[in-house]
């Protein structure tokens, strides 16, 4: 589903983000990256959803070169990845159902679709009786709720998440991962990048662990160190 | 594609609605640059009314009384053509009694009195003269020589009218085009920088339509659209402020005494409707390419 072959990237002139990379990533599996800050966790992520471009090496998404996507392909590659972050992303002036209908809207789904998949969505992650609240009369699990559900309307293959859990307290983390683990259950692919010890060791998934841009560590059902 | 057009409009209609002041700005200055763009064209056209009697580098006109026996004709067509190496002999032209009139209409536009006073019977008819020479004087000379003849009325030369007024138009014309073209130019800027600003307000919005995958055009549309609109709305407003001074104008020289020249300045109806068309589709060309640059330029918010 995800392959990187030698992939290194360099901000800049001499600013080492990923040395020399290569993992793959088959359909279903549930990855941590792990690593400090600035070990390059979140510069993976933005090369996979073609935030950023690799200076050198291929990244392949969803049987798609993203290296040599021409700018014009990006947004259909968009649309087969869900990404969320540590800040959730939401829109302050639309309610929890707009927000979330929003990443429809403007891939130009029918309305029916909308009407029909948001309240689903928003069942599947328990805020069906909180649509028409606003994202700041809600608490943070529940912002990162809206955002995954945001994410997943659409169906994706893959899940990117940054931090999800980076602003929240360990009940609510738990609540998200357990969320996260029912959507991998679906067959979505789900990479992570996390620097949270708790939830990467009451997963027991696949860890890859950065530092300074080398992979030092590539493990089954790992635990962070 | 009907969510699509549904979700341009709305969003077109909401940025519009929430950067009101600079929006303002922007079609306030399309519209006087589009009314001075106007205002141009119209002048232009009133001045043509008083030159098209000398269009053609005709220099002098002989005018031969409604009167004139067809031998006085002949024998003033016949001394015209006495003169080949002064005046340019393939290039005389008899205007008859009905082309005569036809010219005269346009002329007097703007003064039905004088207008009224002439019929196809009692207008001169009129030889147009092109001279071969630059030099005034021998010119001048041969008018005052075909002055004499039978059966001409008077001869008119363009030194004495024509090139007051050509001079005129042109300083008027260059004037005009000038402060239009950088009034335009700013019109383009205001437009642009509204633009900007609307994308930049909602750079938050267009990050996160990134995110979920629209295309650079889905989230460009209602800018564009929102930039057409300002330009339309000032092509608009435009047309009511050229149609206004029109108004004025037409009225103010209608109280001219008649033959001053002044009452020709007025123009037709159907040429003012033709100015407003193409003033509306200079609004939305200049809406469109202002909102063009900053929607192209700006999406990496």
């Amino acid at each position: 589903m995800i392959k990187l072959d030698g992939v290194t990237k360099i901000y800049g002139h001499d600013t080492l983000a990923v040395d020399d990379v290569s993992f793959d990533v088959a359909k279903g599996d549930f990855v941590f990256l792990v690593g400090p800050s600035g070990s390059g966790k979140s510069t993976l992520l933005r090369l996979m959803s073609r935030e950023e471009v690799a200076t050198e090496g291929d990244v392949w998404v969803a049987g798609r070169n993203v290296c040599e996507l021409p700018p014009s392909r990006v947004p259909f590659l968009r649309r087969s990845l869900g990404n969320i972050f540590q800040d959730y992303k939401l829109l302050l002036n639309k309610t929890v159902f707009e927000n979330v209908a929003f990443a429809l809207e403007v891939i130009g789904k029918p309305r029916h679709v909308i009407r029909e998949q948001v309240p689903f969505v928003l069942e599947l992650v328990g805020l069906a009786d909180k649509s028409e609240r606003f994202p700041n009369q809600l608490s943070g699990g529940e912002q990162q709720r809206v955002s995954i559900a945001r994410a997943f309307v659409n169906r994706p293959l893959i899940m990117l998440a940054d931090e999800p859990t980076g602003n929240l307290d360990p009940a609510t983390s738990e609540g998200i991962m357990a969320l996260l683990q029912a959507i991998n259950e679906t067959g979505t692919t789900v990479v992570m990048a996390t620097h949270d010890h708790r939830v990467v060791n009451a997963m027991r998934r696949r860890v890859i662990q950065l530092d300074r841009g080398l992979v030092v560590r590539d493990q089954e059902r790992g635990v962070y160190e | 594609m009907l969510a699509r057009i549904e979700y341009a409009l709305r969003e077109t209609w909401a940025s519009f609605r929430r950067n009101l002041t600079l929006t303002m700005a922007a079609v306030l200055t399309s519209a006087i640059a589009l009314l001075l763009v106007g205002a141009t064209f119209l002048i232009q056209r009133a001045f043509e009314n008083l030159l098209v009697q000398w269009r053609g580098d005709v220099a002098m006109i002989v005018f031969v009384r409604s009167d004139a026996s067809p031998e006085q004709v002949a024998l003033i067509d016949g001394t015209l053509r006495a003169a080949p190496s002064v005046i340019d002999v393939d290039k005389l032209r008899y205007l008859d009694k009905a082309e005569s009139y036809a010219e005269a209409q346009r002329i007097f536009v703007g003064d039905p009195v004088t207008l009224s006073l002439l019929t196809p019977e009692t207008i001169p008819t009129q030889f147009k003269v092109v001279p071969l020479t630059e030099d005034t004087d021998l010119v001048r000379s041969l008018a005052d020589q075909y002055r004499t003849l039978p059966g001409v009325e008077a001869v008119a030369l363009a030194e004495d009218e024509f090139e007051v007024i050509s001079t005129l138009s042109g300083f008027v014309r260059n004037v005009t085009l000038i402060m239009s073209l950088v009034l335009l130019a700013v019109a383009i800027g205001l437009i642009w920088n509204t633009i900007r600003t609307a994308m930049f307000a909602r750079r938050r919005e267009i990050e996160v339509m990134k995110l979920v995958g629209a295309t650079n055009w889905f989230i460009r549309i209602p800018f564009m659209l929102e930039g057409l609109l300002q330009g339309l709305i000032g092509g608009v407003v435009s047309c009511a402020g050229v149609w206004a001074l029109n108004s004025a104008w037409s009225g103010g020289v209608a109280a001219f005494k008649p033959g001053t020249g002044i009452s020709s300045l007025v123009v037709p109806a159907g040429y003012l409707s033709g100015v407003m068309v193409v003033l509306l589709l200079l609004g939305a060309a200049i809406g469109a390419i202002g909102s063009a640059i900053a929607a192209s330029r700006f999406l990496d918010v």
